[in-house]
């Protein structure tokens, strides 16, 4: 009878194991109640007496570690910094990081065990992780600001996309190319995107605005794995494209212009943001680089005149010395701060329970941080921006990156949103 | 017709960097009957190695060490991790999953140190082409193709005429009357090992050079698309290899460079294309294209 022994002893394991599980939620829900702390802030998960906490599910061991990196070091110098100004509402701000490491399994693991203590998410990397937690976050409604800008994480209250999304971006980028690079009606641009939400985004954003200036796009899909883009880019000069668009990764960005210089192919390229990354500027595209590229952002380059940005930059190389200043440590350092003021302003409305924090947050319409254009928050389905910046690599310059044209809302965006 | 000729010059470079790799699964195979999982991480370790000293070795000098170091681990992997399969040929099974999670190890390590950077390996050819009529190609490429023929002409040689390459042979045809006849399958084992970790840091850096921007984390996954190549080939063929690699070298090119006119294949067709033309060459000759027949007595 040795089976049935067995089962027995698994059943009662089973039990014990659900009575455990089962005294374990009560309690924990007892502890999420809202209550009044001493100073009459009303408080919630994540906020006691003397600290608020933040969670950051990121990337540091996987493909994007060292944007991972750039952030998590960038938004920890903001808690210091705010700390050592007094804190937020008389507390100390402490952000937990969980690295996932781009495996969504892992970040909905680590979500779950962050979630419970945490007022709101600073920092999320990686479109697919979102994707995931996308509807835990809105039943928890924990204000996050995911480091990824695809349309599809418009609308949900408690998601704040920062800046401009992957559609808008192409659009101006499409703009600019008809306005300083001479394509006209009936002119053939190349976009070369990543599958997926990031890619499918830009390539939405491409054809309309294409279509609307009377152009024809020749798409070519690409895999992150894809770094060698010479069949591409045959096929591009075979298409007779007078310009490119890329939405991909750096490695691709810098096969690209590299493959297509070499190939006589010398038409501009512009890239999304995510497309450049300082290092590029030593690898041997730079020069073609240098030539060929421009990059569409909702942020500045990190070498930017802008007094905040100027600041920003100085802390970050006296802090961490030796560590590149790409985007990632601006668009985090950003991300703190926006989340930074709706907590101060939550504090002074007398709560800061998560329910309210997102409501605060979403009553921002002129939210600057000094750091680049100012974000409305109030439209849900909305970009919280949409006026772009035009950059253009410079190796000799902090972050490989200069502005070339400052921050404006290119023509046919509203049109687009509202269509 | 330009646009043709651009097509079947990339995929010819691609298929020869390919038959670098996909010979190391052959000759892997063929001497042990394990199929190395762990060869991408092998590949990416000979990249990362001539990356780091070739500032102080110089490219040639970076490149021989990295052929060395790799080629040892690769043999210390086959020595250290996979003993005891010499008589069992159904250890061979087990050993294939244990590469795995010596390329777990490994590729983990090596992308913590890699990180988000992009290597440069110092080659030679940097991003100077060559201008064939109306075509351009890369010098990097040209090597790549010259590099990989002499290589695996001298590596078929091997085989063909010394004392090492008739073992081998005689291995992978019965182990047992081999070990019988007096052969050191420890060693012909370890030697076929050590070869293709030497062609695989060989292939790393041809596949980190120009066209690419450099080697990164995710340069060993290149080493899967030999796999198929190898497959189709016939898995115990070296020249199978190279007839498969040549192969999914061009069908991948050809589809990249048609994929707007292939879009009634739908979207990603590249993807899938090298796995596609292996299933139908396995379609047709369930061996490969120069596998073994395998003769059953019944």
């Amino acid at each position: 009878m040795n089976t049935s022994r067995t089962s027995k002893t698994l059943l009662a394991s089973a039990l014990a194991a659900l009575l455990i599980a089962g005294t374990g939620c009560s309690s924990k829900a007892e502890e999420d109640k809202p209550a009044d702390a001493a100073d009459g802030v009303r408080t919630g998960p994540g906020v006691t007496d003397d600290r608020i906490r933040l969670g950051a599910l990121t990337d540091l061991t996987g493909p994007y570690a060292t944007l991972g990196k750039s952030i998590v070091q960038a938004q920890q110098m903001w808690a210091d910094e705010t700390n050592a100004a007094g804190g937020i509402c008389g507390r100390k701000v402490e952000i937990v990081v969980e690295d996932h490491g781009y495996d969504v399994q892992k970040a909905v693991t680590a979500y779950a065990d962050l979630s419970t203590d945490v007022v709101a998410l600073p920092q999320v990397i990686g479109s697919p992780v979102v994707a995931a937690l996308i509807d835990d976050i809105e039943r928890d409604q924990l204000l996050t600001f995911p480091q990824a800008w695809a349309a599809s994480l418009l609308g949900k209250d408690p998601v704040q996309v920062l800046g401009t999304t992957y559609d808008v971006d192409m659009i101006a980028a499409v703009d600019f190319l008809t306005r300083t690079k001479g394509l006209k009606k009936g002119d053939t641009i190349g976009h070369v995107y990543f599958e997926g939400d990031y890619g499918a985004n830009a390539l939405e954003g491409s054809t309309w605005a294409a279509e609307r200036a009377g152009l024809k796009i020749v798409d070519q899909k690409i895999k992150a794995t894809d770094t060698d883009l010479s069949a591409q880019v045959s096929a591009l000069r075979e298409a007779g494209v007078k310009a490119v668009l890329i939405s991909a990764g750096p490695a691709q960005t810098a096969s690209l212009a590299g493959v297509a210089a070499s190939r006589g192919l010398q038409v501009p390229i512009v890239s999304s943001a995510p497309g450049f990354a300082p290092q590029l500027m030593k690898t041997p595209a730079a020069k073609a680089l240098e030539a060929m590229l421009h990059v569409v952002s909702a942020a500045p380059a990190v070498s930017s005149d802008l007094p905040g940005v100027k600041k920003m930059v100085a802390s970050y190389e006296k802090k961490f010395p030796g560590s590149p200043v790409d985007s990632g440590v601006l668009s985090g350092y950003n991300a703190a701060q926006l989340l930074g003021a709706d907590l101060k302003k939550a504090c002074e409305a007398g709560s800061l329970t998560r329910e309210d924090v997102v409501k605060t947050h979403r009553s921002q319409k002129n939210a600057d941080t000094g750091l680049g254009t100012p974000q409305n928050f109030s439209d849900v389905n909305r970009p919280a921006s949409v006026s772009t910046y035009v950059l253009k690599p410079d190796a000799k310059a902090v972050g490989g990156i200069v502005v070339a044209e400052e921050a404006h809302v290119a023509p046919g965006i509203e049109e687009y949103l509202n269509s | 017709m330009t646009g043709f000729l651009d097509h079947l010059l990339n995929g010819l470079a691609l298929g020869a960097v390919y038959a670098l790799v996909a010979l190391g699964f052959v000759v892997i195979f063929k001497a042990s009957g394990v199929l190395n999982f762990a060869h991408g991480s092998l590949l990416l370790l000979g990249g990362y190695l001539t990356a780091v000293l070739h500032d102080d070795l110089g490219f040639v000098g970076a490149l021989a060490a990295a052929v060395v170091v790799t080629a040892l681990v690769a043999g210390a992997m086959d020595r250290l991790l996979l003993r005891g399969g010499d008589r069992d040929p159904r250890a061979a099974h087990v050993q294939t999953i244990v590469t795995i999670g010596v390329d777990i190890v490994l590729v983990t390590d090596l992308a913590r140190r890699i990180g988000g950077d992009l290597l440069t390996t110092g080659d030679p050819w940097g991003d100077s082409v060559t201008r064939l009529g109306s075509v351009t190609v890369a010098d990097s490429r040209l090597a790549a193709i010259a590099v990989s023929a002499v290589v695996i002409g001298a590596v078929f040689a091997l085989f063909r005429y010394t004392a090492w390459g008739l073992s081998l042979r005689a291995a992978s045809e019965d182990l047992e009357a081999a070990a019988l006849m007096g052969v050191r399958l420890t060693r012909v084992r370890m030697l076929a090992w050590c070869l293709a970790g030497a062609l695989a840091a060989l292939a790393a850096v041809f596949l980190a050079a120009f066209p690419a921007p450099g080697l990164e984390r995710t340069t060993g996954q290149i080493a899967l698309k030999a796999f198929p190549a190898a497959i189709l080939g016939g898995m115990a063929s070296p020249p199978g290899a190279l007839a498969g690699s040549l192969l999914i070298g061009l069908t991948e090119a050809l589809v990249a460079g048609y994929q707007s006119e292939l879009h009634v294949l739908g979207e990603g067709f590249g993807d899938v294309a090298p796995y596609a033309v292996m299933v139908l060459v396995l379609l047709v000759r369930p061996t490969g294209l120069f596998g073994a027949k395998g003769a059953v007595r019944v």
